[in-house]
């Protein structure tokens, strides 16, 4: 890899010069987005440098933080805030570009210890140089000097500005000669300067002019003025505070993917005919299967139970129609890589009702146990894709005492549709769910979060609400609808890290799930069913459809018409469940809805591939937008290793799997999915040997 | 009297060059410029030369405009911006100066003052059309002058033996646009190579003057073929230098060459302009040997 | 990072105005800043007046090299039909995009995208701040003779308009810079900062050293 560094160390005699009145020193070094990975536990070379120059010249170096992208004052500052020894430091000596000095600068106004901070580097200049930029092509730099008024197009692409020592935008000066420009001798003295750099920047521009058309020749022939008022003052401060909001608002970090949610918004919730056949998975929630209750050639009724919860953490499986078992039998999974035990249904179309389906008293004359032994009985788990069996949640801790319920209707992934007509048409089983729920957690106080992106979901909700039950509006903004975030941006509330939301005295559950749990109430009817988007780029007629639990993937897709030039296949499409940043790719078209199918996405496979093998460039895009603020960088250059054990102490078990890292990496590494394999080894290791736990 | 009326008069046009000290006594610039007196019809007067600090171009203009002499007033983009390279040229207005040489110029780490901050905010091209605007009644930006415009004769620098000669002949075009008056060349010493770039650039019915720098020394020829953009000593004439060492020495070659490619340049172009370098003692010999006085 | 803003539409129109057009556009740093929804108005008006978009592409992070070379020979066939393209990105995606279509053409003549016209659709601006990070208002001018050690730690070239070094110009009023720049935004007096930094932490003494001067060979 090539050293990428944007700084380097001044002159030892200058850094002395400065440090002349000071004697103890507390040192703070920047890992430097371009810098080479460090294996862990070896210092930063240039650090280690320092501090053996500064102990040579009689100074005492009280400690040395070493933070990657100092730049990022939020996170630096939670850093630096923990370092003790800083308090009886005379200055700090920063070793970074110039905004980590200026960040470290402006903390010490406030969150950090006031002292004078001392800069031990200078900048290198890039000239305007951005993510990949570093590529140079003919001696030409992919550069950009954001000049605010683009001359490529009079210029064939190759930018004058950057690659012009005169920065000249009408053509050559006639200085240059064999092609390198006048400078080429004095340019050698600058440090990483290489030979392309002394290449005459117009010769090349008019080599390529040379090859196109004429027109464009003649636009490049008028005078051209450059206009020093364009990177004007406004813009860039506009812009800078807008995308600062827009970052930090609500909870750090996250992304703003394409919504696509247009496809389906619109359209109501279709009940589709039952298929000839459903599959029943015995596994359907987080934690243990449930035992078969039936075999081969047993009768079964809508809502008859045929797997029965086993453990604490547990749930029952419900057949979905009524016909007959064919078979008990492992078969695939949407989620879990092996095959499942599966319960194979034959619809005999009579949608026989099972005789012990009931509906339940009303809700005030219910007890909290009552309903919680409703919801256990019904099998209902988080439906917004988690599915975390809803009576576990429901059954808090003695000592942890739960004040509020927040019922989350964010739906934050793109194109998924489902909770959003969920709402809208469902409004009053949502707020009846709701108030049983808080029944059983006896909570004063609820919240619905949704997304700004939903108005009409928010009128409707806001219209059937009542005293105890707010509506509140998020930004929409991803991953706004994890728990910990909707925690944070309606309570400002932190969760623990390696915590859960009851440890702050909170209950998040699903708008399906509380419609769930208004029918299991209502009418005694099981979690059979669920709302679902089926929808995507290559979906002909993309729906939100009421499907029974079992139904197969490629029955549903059949029913919205198909898939769109070609094949269902893997190679020309790709399927996931759930939505595009957390969906789970499908290799068989066969699997199973299961409860907490949110979604079916379809799209054309992405054009490159996402692979770990693909070098990281510490741009830092991904510890920017982490909401679990983790350093999915380092993270993944540990995963490379295989280096699990760092990985741990790195807090790789907090990651929440959204994929915003995965979204925004210019270089296309798979670190979701190397986190995910992280975290399965962290914990069977956990498992096996618990002392090594921090 | 401007160059483009000797030039529309049909006269073959000569001008030379002098350098301003590093310092503010320009009494030996002057009297330099006193050997070319009634032998050129102009004196180009150079502006930091190589980067190099000197004294300004505008006074040295000025003094010799008192003295009778016809200025070239040479302005480079390097040192100014656009109000202070507009407010000069209105300077240069006022003295009297008529005739403007508007260029580039070489970049700061060339010269003395390698850490100077290069300007280049107008280039050649946009500094002619500035002039232009100026010679129109308004500023750059558009705002009206106060009572007469300034008038000047526009001239321009083109690299006629460069390689490769078309980002030359395109910018040359720009420069014609824009609204250059005369051309000087670069230094010229392959005539067959002039004689092509004029055949190329005689449908713009510009008048160009061909560049002569006399050649002092081995030395000097060696390093202008290494290192000085669009210039090539042939070996014929570095021979020539090393044939008789003390001739070369006395400057009678670098005479003698500069006159024989006057002549050979003479039918094709419209002027010549010399660059002496200093030795502008030497250029009432080659203008008599060129048969041009 | 570098953020985006369309460019004047006339100017746009002038160059693709009826012409098959090939858009492009790069959602990479889309997270950063690019006028998606300009854009969009803009490709609808450009429609409607006549002119042909063979394909409008969505694409990221056309600034890599590689990736954006294997994309380019994805498009070949709507490249073919199309006579100009114009980009939606940052200069460096432009420049790659051109690069890469100079080297396919240069290579074979039967390729078929030669002699493609393109246009920079967006003109770049520059942002506080490096690359990566979300922007804060610290700034770098990358000058390469760090000058924070004299100053507080508040830097003097992206703090003063003018990029003074040895202190304020006397323009400032209530603290507030003299460039005070339209819409009412104005930036505070970076000397003034500077000096007030200096007083708390009691070393005023720095501002007595040495005159300082900008070395403008290691920009």
């Amino acid at each position: 890899m090539i050293d990428y560094s944007k700084f380097v160390l001044k002159p030892k005699e200058e850094i002395i010069l400065q440090l002349k009145d000071v004697d103890k020193i507390f040192l703070i070094g920047c890992n430097k987005c371009f810098k080479e990975f460090k294996q862990f536990g070896e210092e930063e070379k240039e650090c280690v440098e320092l501090i053996k120059m500064l102990r040579e010249n009689g100074k005492k170096v009280l400690g040395c933080a070493d933070i990657d992208f100092l730049c990022n004052r939020i996170i630096t500052e939670k850093i630096i805030g923990k370092r003790k020894e800083l308090n009886q430091a005379d200055c700090i000596l920063v070793n970074s570009c110039g905004i980590g000095v200026q960040t470290i600068a402006e903390l010490t106004e406030g969150t950090i210890p006031s002292k004078p901070v001392f800069t031990a580097a200078d900048s290198i200049p890039q000239g305007g140089q951005h993510c990949l930029s570093l590529y140079d092509e003919e001696g030409i730099h992919f550069r950009c000097a954001a000049c605010g008024q683009c001359f490529l197009g009079l210029t064939a692409g190759i930018c004058p500005i950057v690659n012009c020592a005169k920065e000249l935008v009408n053509g050559p000066c006639g200085g240059a000669k064999n092609g390198k420009c006048e400078i080429a001798s004095a340019i050698g003295q600058v440090a990483g300067a290489t030979g392309k750099d002394k290449d005459c920047a117009w010769e090349k521009i008019y080599q390529r002019l040379n090859l196109l058309s004429s027109e464009q020749r003649v636009a490049s022939s008028e005078t051209v003025i450059r206009d020093y008022t364009k990177p004007s003052l406004k813009t860039k401060n506009v812009i800078t505070d807008l995308v600062r909001e827009k970052r930090f608002e609500g909870f750090y970090g996250g992304v703003y993917p394409l919504e696509k949610k247009e496809f389906t918004s619109q359209k109501a919730i279709k009940i589709i005919p039952e298929h000839k056949q459903v599959v029943i998975p015995l596994l359907q929630h987080t934690g243990c299967p449930a035992e078969p209750l039936v075999k081969s050639g047993d009768k079964v009724f809508v809502g008859h139970k045929i797997g029965q919860s086993k453990g604490f953490i547990s749930a029952n499986i419900h057949s979905s129609i009524s016909g007959k078992v064919i078979a008990v039998e492992p078969r695939s999974h949407p989620v879990c890589p092996d095959k499942i035990l599966s319960v194979i249904i034959e619809n005999d179309g009579k949608n026989q009702l099972s005789p012990e389906i009931k509906s339940k008293p009303a809700l005030e004359n219910l007890s909290p146990e009552e309903i919680r032994e409703i919801v256990h009985e019904a099998g209902i788990v988080g439906l917004g894709g988690a599915m975390f069996p809803t009576q576990v949640k429901l059954c808090p801790p003695k000592d942890k005492k739960i004040d509020t319920f927040i019922l989350n209707g964010a739906e934050c992934e793109p194109y998924l549709t489902a909770d959003e007509r969920v709402m809208i048409e469902k409004t009053e089983d949502i707020i009846f769910g709701m108030k049983a729920l808080m029944k059983v957690l006896n909570v004063g106080k609820g919240y619905i979060a949704i997304e700004e992106n939903k108005p009409e979901a928010i009128a409707k909700l806001r219209a059937k609400s009542e005293e105890n039950i707010e509506v509140v509006v998020v930004k929409t903004k991803y991953p706004q609808g994890a728990e910990r975030m909707l925690i944070k941006r309606i309570l400002q509330r932190e969760v623990p890290l390696g915590g859960l939301p009851l440890d702050v005295g909170v209950v998040v559950n699903n708008v399906s799930t509380a419609v769930a749990v208004a029918e299991a109430i209502k009418t005694g009817l099981p979690l059979i069913k669920r709302v679902i988007t089926v929808t995507g780029e290559k979906i002909k007629d993309p729906q939100n459809l009421e499907v029974k639990i079992g139904t197969s993937f490629k029955d549903l897709i059949d029913y919205c018409g198909g898939v769109i030039d070609g094949e269902m296949e893997q190679g020309t499409c790709l399927l996931k469940m759930g939505g595009p940043m957390m969906g789970i790719v499908q290799k068989d078209f066969n699997v199973p809805v299961i409860k907490g199918t949110t979604g079916i996405l379809v799209t054309s496979p992405s054009d490159i591939e996402f692979t770990l093998l693909r070098a990281c460039i510490k741009c830092g895009r991904c510890l920017d937008v982490c909401p679990m603020e983790l350093n999915p960088s380092n993270l993944g250059l540990y995963a490379e290793k295989e280096n699990w054990e760092k990985m741990h102490s790195e807090g790789v078990l907090n990651c929440i799997e959204c994929g915003s890292c995965n979204y925004i990496c210019p270089s296309k590494r798979s670190l979701v999915e190397v986190f995910k394999l992280a975290k399965k080894e962290i914990c069977a290791k956990l498992v096996k040997n618990p002392q090594s736990s921090e | 009297m401007e160059l483009k009326e000797l030039f529309a008069k049909g006269k073959f046009v000569v001008t030379s060059e002098v350098g301003p000290p590093k310092g503010w006594q320009i009494e030996k610039t002057l009297e330099e410029a006193e050997i070319l007196r009634g032998k050129v019809d102009a004196i180009n007067v150079t502006d930091n030369q190589s980067s190099v600090m000197r004294f300004g171009a505008l006074a040295t203009c000025h003094f010799l405009k008192d003295r009778g002499f016809e200025p070239v007033f040479q302005i480079t983009c390097r040192d100014r911006n656009r109000l202070a390279l507009q407010s000069d040229i209105l300077n240069a207005a006022a003295f009297g100066i008529e005739n403007l040489l508007l260029l580039t110029g070489d970049h700061p780490l060339l010269g003395d003052h390698k850490d100077a901050k290069p300007v280049f905010d107008l280039d050649s091209v946009s500094l002619i059309h500035t002039v232009k605007k100026l010679e129109d009644g308004s500023d750059l930006a558009g705002n009206k002058l106060e009572g007469e415009p300034p008038k000047f004769c526009l001239g321009a620098v083109v690299s006629p033996c460069a390689e490769p000669l078309e980002p030359q002949l395109f910018k040359m075009e720009k420069k014609i646009k824009a609204g250059a008056e005369f051309f000087q060349t670069q230094a010229v010493y392959e005539v067959d190579k002039f004689v092509k770039f004029m055949e190329k650039v005689k449908n713009f019915g510009i008048p160009i003057m061909a560049g002569i720098v006399i050649l002092k020394s081995v030395g000097m020829a060696k390093y202008m073929n290494e290192n000085v953009a669009g210039v090539f000593v042939p070996d014929n004439l570095i021979e020539e230098l090393k044939k008789d060492k003390e001739k070369t020495k006395s400057g009678q070659t670098g005479i003698e060459i500069a006159a024989r490619l006057i002549k050979e340049l003479k039918p094709y172009c419209q002027g010549i302009h010399l660059m002496p370098l200093g030795w502008n003692d030497k250029v009432p010999a080659i203008l008599s040997q060129a048969g041009l006085i | 990072m570098l953020i985006t803003q369309l460019k004047p539409k006339e100017d746009l129109l002038s160059f693709i105005s009826g012409e098959k057009v090939f858009i492009l556009q790069c959602y990479g740093c889309a997270e950063v800043f690019l006028p998606k929804e300009e854009i969009n108005l803009f490709l609808e008006e450009l429609n409607n007046s006549g002119t042909l978009i063979v394909k409008n592409i969505i694409s990221d992070y056309l600034c890599n090299y590689e990736y954006t070379k294997l994309r380019i020979n994805l498009w070949a066939e709507e490249l073919k039909k199309s006579e100009k393209i114009v980009i939606f990105s940052c200069g460096i995606g432009v420049q790659v995009v051109s690069t890469i279509l100079n080297q396919v053409s240069s290579i074979s003549h039967q390729s078929p995208v030669t002699s493609h016209q393109i246009y920079p659709g967006c003109d770049t601006l520059y942002l506080n701040g490096f690359q990566g990070l979300t922007p804060f208002n610290f700034d770098c001018a990358q000058c390469g003779q760090c000058f924070l050690n004299y100053t507080g730690g508040i830097c003097p070239l992206t703090s003063c308009a003018k990029s003074l070094l040895n202190g304020p110009c006397g323009g400032a009023k209530n603290g507030k810079c003299e460039v005070a720049g339209p819409a009412g935004i104005v930036m505070d007096c970076g000397w003034e900062k500077i000096y007030k930094k200096l007083e708390t932490i009691g070393r005023l003494d720095i501002l007595k050293e040495v005159i300082k001067l900008r070395d403008y060979s290691k920009r």
